[in-house]
């Protein structure tokens, strides 16, 4: 009677560990998962666009950057770029620009990235999201690099978008189709 | 009178560059644009004073082939040529590191008048009738 009394003791603490070990286990899993780096956007950034004709620099660009390099999966970017910031060094460029035969910044005073999927390449990394620009928004993928610079680091990607594919400027003329994104983002841990 | 010419050429040129660099000056406090790094004092006061020199050698030429009709021509081409040159600053592409480049004709296109307006004013001075 007494040996079954201790077996059912040992079988009482034995489970009561396996649900600690258990219970500890998913713990450090949730928390593996949902701990990932966030970076604060310095305020060295630089966005590029460039054709044959013209190009030019967004000056406003912010959001929120989660990344980290062992699990990018759990990455995200939602970065947004101010429209009416574009500089392209001519005011009457910067102003044609604005205007509702191109950006139409008034109407559309912001250009948005949401990344949907981050996967590790052999040079870097790729993000996949949906690019909002001028009321269209379009699946891009680009691929990009991360460097790490002390206590900071750099996102350093280029990729080109079709600017008829967001009816931005009539097609054809002297702009070119193809527009060439070069983006340059240097951050701090946040 | 040739070398009368080059010297109002000269002096007017040097006048217009420091009126150019004055009014530079007073642009930049009241709007906050600085464009000192691409409109240079020393560069606006050559370009003033070759513009002015070349014009007085223009001016020359004409006496020498048109003695009748130098004046009215070469005030025609002066001005022409002025007003001309202020397509320049609309179709200029700053670096991009310049903050508003929209302000950018309104500090120069009127410092493309002042060469031909010294040029003028300090033509009785030099060449008497």
């Amino acid at each position: 009677m007494q040996i079954l009394n201790l077996q059912k003791t040992n079988l009482t603490n034995m489970k009561k560990l396996i649900f600690s070990i258990a219970t500890l286990l998913a713990f450090t899993a949730v928390f593996a998962f949902t701990f990932v780096q966030s970076w604060q956007i310095t305020d060295k950034y630089n966005i590029q666009f460039s054709s044959n004709d013209v190009g030019g620099i967004f000056k406003t660009f912010k959001g929120s950057i989660v990344f980290d390099e062992a699990n990018p999966a759990a990455s995200k970017f939602d970065v947004t770029i101010d429209v009416a910031s574009i500089n392209t060094g001519n005011g009457l460029q910067n102003k044609h620009a604005k205007s509702d035969e191109w950006f139409d910044a008034a109407k559309y005073p912001e250009i948005k990235y949401t990344s949907k999927k981050i996967v590790k390449t052999g040079a870097g990394y790729q993000v996949t999201g949906d690019l909002q620009m001028h009321g269209v928004t379009k699946e891009v993928s680009f691929p990009f690099v991360f460097k790490k610079t002390g206590a900071g680091a750099t996102f350093n990607g280029s990729f080109a978008i079709n600017r008829s594919d967001f009816h931005i400027g009539k097609p054809g003329g002297e702009v070119a189709e193809q527009i060439k994104i070069d983006v340059a983002v240097p951050v701090t841990k946040g | 009178m040739f070398k009368r010419l080059i010297l109002l050429g000269a002096v007017s040129g040097v006048l217009a560059g420091i009126a150019a660099i004055v009014y530079q000056k007073v642009y930049t406090s009241s709007t906050g644009a600085d464009f000192s790094s691409i409109a240079k004092p020393v560069n606006i006061i050559v370009v003033c004073t070759l513009a002015n020199i070349l014009a007085s050698l223009g001016y020359a030429l004409l006496l020498k082939w048109l003695p009748r009709a130098a004046e009215i021509v070469f005030n025609f081409v002066f001005v022409i040529l002025t007003f001309a040159s202020i397509l320049g600053p609309f179709a200029a592409k700053l670096p991009l590191t310049i903050e508003a480049p929209e302000l950018f004709p309104g500090l120069t296109v009127p410092m493309h008048f002042f060469p031909v307006l010294a040029w003028f004013t300090l033509k009785p001075l030099f060449i008497k009738k």
